[in-house]
Parts: structure tokens; sequence; C-alpha cells
């Protein structure tokens, strides 16, 4: 059983939270195929577009990044390059620190989760307040996101309820959403106005005018931003795009793909630092310059962040987020996982029915599923095969090798029908745990059409 | 800086030598209404923004007075909005806007598709925008676009240092999925259209 199946066995066990997972998360697909339909005639074209421009950025990234920073520096941003995940966190606490920084308000990043900055940053002093409402209940709970766009899909009401209770003082028992996101709002508010720095992602990085553009519904990101004079803002170095004309294509497919809305609520473009402000942009790497050099998933880096794909997929959906290891969940987590760390993800890839249709909604046209099958294919050479399907694998492939001996054993199939249950279903038939059998037919269909009756 | 080089140089290592084009994108057309001023306020209603147009003797100070009758303070730098009780651009602190009810500001485009209005930053606190508890954008009808292509190709004569497209208050839907408006941001948000 692969570490992912495990961890699904766990999700499982509570169904009636695991049905609300699978329900919400396919009514989020559902909108988002609204939203596509609304704009059917430009649909397909503008993938192809995001997909074009973001080889063109992707197979030109040395000049795009270069030209980006360069840019950046002109409009009086400081920029910062960090090579991988300490680099970027000693960057960041080393801002903070000449800035006598103590408390920093955040809004979502993936990235500065895959760099594992909030530890970082509590160890060394500062109070981080996670600021999207999402975010901020799982931090209290001291958990990782679930889904790289509604983090804490997961949660119950009631535990939110219970949650605020204890660390906001909210009144005992009212779990009504709209209640407690009023609390929370009360209590950022005074997070954003006593922190003395703002931290913020980027969903683009525009080239030609050297400034990153956030994308939020909460308007948190613009808080962070404009509360506090010092604003740090971190971009991968997959999220530059050339010019403004490219963002009119992305802009169009990321709220429509990810939450099924027509827009997010703030789209902000911040490209140079605010009067009397500071601003900050760190550009990472942390593993992406290698990627580019991978002829099989260099694709990957298209990537838009938007959550489709695990939307869409029917595992994720019924195996939940903590079900995968590594940063980011579902088919484009599978991904980078095994871009990341094969031999930690490995786990991941069998999370995958080969379904294909992550590849039908990503934005960007990331063959997502195609890409895991590859993965699939390398395990062996990773050494990272389970022996069970290896050893189940060489067994097919003897069988349908030798034409008489398949003939045989269809003929006595029939008979597994009537064996006992024990006997077809225990801990030697590991295919057996969660997979069914089909009733095996008496007459075989190369049987039926040799007899002239098919 | 260091890093910078060491980084760039693996860039221009590892970057395929496969090359792709960048497709053109001048005359991507996108969708296009009919009657503008009818979508750009029937999407900004599902968005959850109200859209007024302002009668041709009507004042900006009367419809504002009129929907928030019991605000105690309004902010706003728009010169000839009498209603304002004070200006952002005053103050030092963005402690001094927390209790801010409603702030007016300017929008200078609109997008029919989405609700998006482009507002500028023109400010030295542009926290007022987002700070408030109610959002009044003013808009000039014929700055109205049909796309997010035309917005961009618009904004490309512009000098941006920041600017925000907003389509509406601010909302989340991170407690099982129910929407609720009013998260971190504006509760409300007013387009008037003039």
């Amino acid at each position: 059983m692969s570490a992912h199946a495990k961890k699904a066995v766990e999700f499982q066990r509570n169904a009636a939270d695991a049905e609300g997972h699978d329900r919400a998360v396919y009514a989020v697909r559902a909108k988002r195929d609204a939203a596509a339909r609304a704009i059917a005639d430009d649909w397909e074209n503008l993938r192809t577009l995001a997909s074009d421009i973001k080889r063109h950025t992707i197979t030109h990234l040395d000049v795009y990044a270069e030209k980006f920073a360069a840019n950046a520096e002109k409009n009086g941003i400081h920029t910062h390059w960090a090579r991988d995940a300490a680099d970027f966190n000693a960057i960041v606490l080393e801002i903070l620190r000449r800035h006598a920084v103590r408390k920093l308000v955040k809004s979502k990043s993936m990235l500065t989760e895959e760099c594992g900055m909030n530890t970082f940053l509590a160890e060394n002093g500062i109070e981080v307040v996670e600021t999207d409402l999402g975010e901020r209940i799982i931090q209290l709970m001291g958990l990782a996101p679930s889904h790289i766009v509604m983090p804490a899909i997961h949660i119950k009401r009631e535990r939110v309820g219970r949650l605020f209770e204890e660390k906001l003082g909210s009144e005992k028992g009212n779990h009504d959403p709209t209640y407690l996101t009023r609390q929370a709002r009360i209590h950022l508010r005074h997070a954003f106005l006593e922190a003395d720095a703002g931290l913020t992602g980027a969903n683009f990085a525009v080239a030609d005018h050297g400034g990153v553009v956030v994308c939020t519904n909460e308007g948190n990101a613009d808080m962070s931003a404009s509360c506090p004079k010092l604003h740090i803002a971190c971009v991968g170095l997959e999220k530059i795009v050339p010019d403004l004309a490219s963002l009119g294509v992305f802009t169009r497919l990321l709220a429509r793909s990810g939450t099924g809305q027509p827009t997010t609520v703030y789209t902000s473009h911040f490209f140079h630092p605010r009067p009397d402000g500071e601003l900050h942009i760190v550009i990472v790497d942390n593993g992406r310059s290698e990627i580019l050099a991978n002829r099989t998933h260099w694709e990957t880096l298209k990537c838009l962040r938007c959550g489709a794909c695990m939307n869409t997929c029917p595992v994720y959906r019924r195996s939940g987020g903590y079900s995968y290891s590594g940063t980011i969940p579902g088919p484009i987590g599978i991904n980078l996982g095994m871009l990341r760390d094969p031999h930690a993800n490995a786990g991941n890839v069998s999370a995958c029915t080969l379904c294909a249709s992550c590849d039908n909604v990503c934005p960007a046209k990331v063959d997502l599923s195609t890409q895991i099958y590859r993965w699939r294919q390398d395990l062996a050479t990773l050494g990272v095969a389970d022996p069970m399907k290896r050893l189940m694998s060489s067994g097919m492939h003897f069988l349908f090798t030798h034409p008489a001996l398949y003939v045989a054993a269809q003929r006595l199939s029939p008979l597994l029908n009537a064996l006992p249950r024990p006997l077809v279903y225990n801990r030697l038939n590991a295919w057996g745990r969660g997979h069914e059998l089909p009733r095996f037919p008496k007459k075989s269909f190369a049987r039926l059409l040799n007899e002239g009756i098919v | 800086m260091a890093s910078k080089e060491e980084i760039l140089s693996k860039l221009r290592q590892n970057v395929r030598s496969e090359k792709f084009a960048m497709p053109d994108l001048s005359n991507v057309r996108g969708i296009h209404f009919a009657d503008k001023t009818a979508a750009f306020i029937k999407m900004s209603e599902a968005q959850g923004a109200k859209v007024e147009i302002l009668p041709p003797d009507g004042h900006v100070d009367d419809i504002i007075r009129r929907t928030f009758p019991d605000a105690k303070s309004i902010v706003s730098n728009l010169s000839g909005i009498t209603s304002a009780t004070k200006n952002q651009d005053d103050t030092k602190s963005v402690y001094t806007l927390e209790d801010t009810d409603v702030t007016v500001c300017e929008g200078v485009l609109g997008v029919c598709e989405n609700a998006c209005v482009w507002v500028p930053q023109r400010t030295r606190q542009r926290a007022a925008y987002f700070i408030c508890e109610n959002l009044v954008i003013l808009l000039d009808r014929a700055c109205l676009v049909d796309n997010m292509h035309e917005a961009y190709r618009r904004l490309e004569t512009e000098n941006i240092d920041w600017g925000c497209f907003i389509s509406g208050p601010s909302k989340t839907a991170d407690i099982e999925q129910a929407l609720v408006l009013g998260a971190q941001s504006a509760r409300s948000v007013l387009v008037i259209l003039i």
C-alpha cells in the first residue's frame, strides 16, 4: 500500500466528513465549469494562449528574470535573489531585523509554505500572523493548508467556532460563518495596524514593468501591503510573465479556473514602493532552475497555482490534501513533489486514476496525468517501486505473453466466482484491497466469437 | 549579489535550446457587450457591488449622504466632495483611518466582463481604499471597456506606480464554502457612474 493510500484510509474513516469534503470541492469544480461556459467562445483560445505565453517565457527565463529585476530596481524596488529555502528565509529575516520588525502580517503564499518560513521566523523571535481567513484558521490550529486556494476546506464550522472561542474569545457555541468571519475581521484589524511589516506572495511578476501582481478576495494582501510601511513580496521564478497583455490572458483564466469567479475581488499591481514606504521583492529559485533542464517535466513550470486540478481530481476529493506528502497536494502536487524529492514523495504517484480530467481543466494546459504516468515508469529506475506491484506486473507480463497459458487461465476463471471470499480476498492478493473483482463470464469474448455467437 | 549571478548563470545554462515564440496578443478580441453600462451594472451586482448612475443634475454628495446617513467619518482626497470629513493625505499614520465609515475614490477604467474597476494610487495613504467599511468609487461611464484585454491595452499608456482592479466588496468562503461579504477589507462597494 502506498503512503498516500494509507493516509487516504485514515481520511475515509470519518465517512461524513470525507463525503462533505468531496461535495464541497466538487461544487467548486462545477462553478469553474459555469464560469468557463460563460465565456465559451474565448475559453479554449485563452488556454492555448496561456500555455504559449508560459512556454515562451520559460524558454527565455534567463532573459526575462534579468529584465524583471532591472526594471524593478529602476522603479526603486529593492530586489533580492534566493537560491534555496535557507537563502530565502535568511534574506527575509535580515530585512525584518534591519527594520526592527517584531510583528509581521502575511498574506497567503505557497512559496513560504514550501520553504518553511513561518517556523523559521517564529524561531527567530518574529510574530507571524497569517491574514487570509482560511490560512489564519489553519495557523491557529497548528496545521498546514490542505488545499492551495482553500486551505481550510476540510475543517467544519463547529471546529472553527471552538477554535475562535479559545483563541479570540468569541461567543460560546456560535459557529455561524458570518459571525466567525466578523470576529476574525476584528482580530486581524488589530494585527494589520500593529504590524511593522507585511509580506505577500505574488501571482505574477511583470518583466516589462518590474512589479508584481497579487490576487485576493479578502483584501488581506492589500491591507498587509498598505498599513505597515515595509512590504516584502516573494516571487518564485516561474511567476514571471512578459507584459501587461499577458496579464489580460492570465487574469481572465485564474479566478474562473480556481474558484469559478469571473475575477478575484482585488487584483493589485505593485510596481513602485508607496509614498513613504519601502518595497522589497525576493526572487526565489529553490529548484526551479533545475526543473527548467528536465526534458520530460519542464512544463510543470507553466502552473498558475489556481487549484483547478485538485478540485476536479476524483482521488484528491476523496482522500483530502493531507494524504499527499510534500507541500502541494493533488495532480500538480504529485508532479512538483517528484521533482523536488522522488524518494520522499514517490508514495503520491499512485494517487491518480489517469482519468486526465486535470489536463482538461488546467488553464495553462500542463499535461498533468501524462507526467504522472511518466513518473510511474521511472519508479523502478529511481529505486522506489513497490515490490508487490512489480511482482504483479511481471506476473501479468508472463501471462499476457504466453497465449496458451492465457487461454487456460481464462477458461478456469469462472471458478473464482464460486470461491469463498476469504480465499480470494486475503493478504496474498494485494490488488484485492480496495478493489472488487468483476464476475467472470462462463465464456470469454474470444470463445463467443469463435462459436459464431457474436 | 553573488546569488543573483549564480541563479542567472544557472538559468542561462539550463534554459532549453528549443525556443517557443511569444503569441501575438495585440488582436485578442475577447467577449463584447452591446450595452456596456447594462453589462457592467449586472456584473457588479452579481459580485455584490451596487451601481448608481448620477442623474444629469445630481451630485455625488447627495448619493453618499442618502446611502450612508449614519456615516461619521468620510474620507476622500478628491476635490468637490463636500461630505468628506477627512483627507487621507493629511495624515501620516494609518491609525487615524481605522474608524473610516466611507472612503470616496476615483476609478479610471471599468471592465464589463467581470466588474473590475481600476483604482490608481493617487494618494499617500492607499490604505484608505481598504481599511474603510464602505468604498465609493466614482467612474466615468465613457471609461467602460468590454474585457481585460482591452483594459490592459488602455493601461499601457498609464503610468502605473500602484493600481488595483476592485470588483466588489471583500469576501471569503473559507469556512465551509459559505460566502460571507466583508472579510478583511471594505464590506460594501458602491460605484457611481458619472
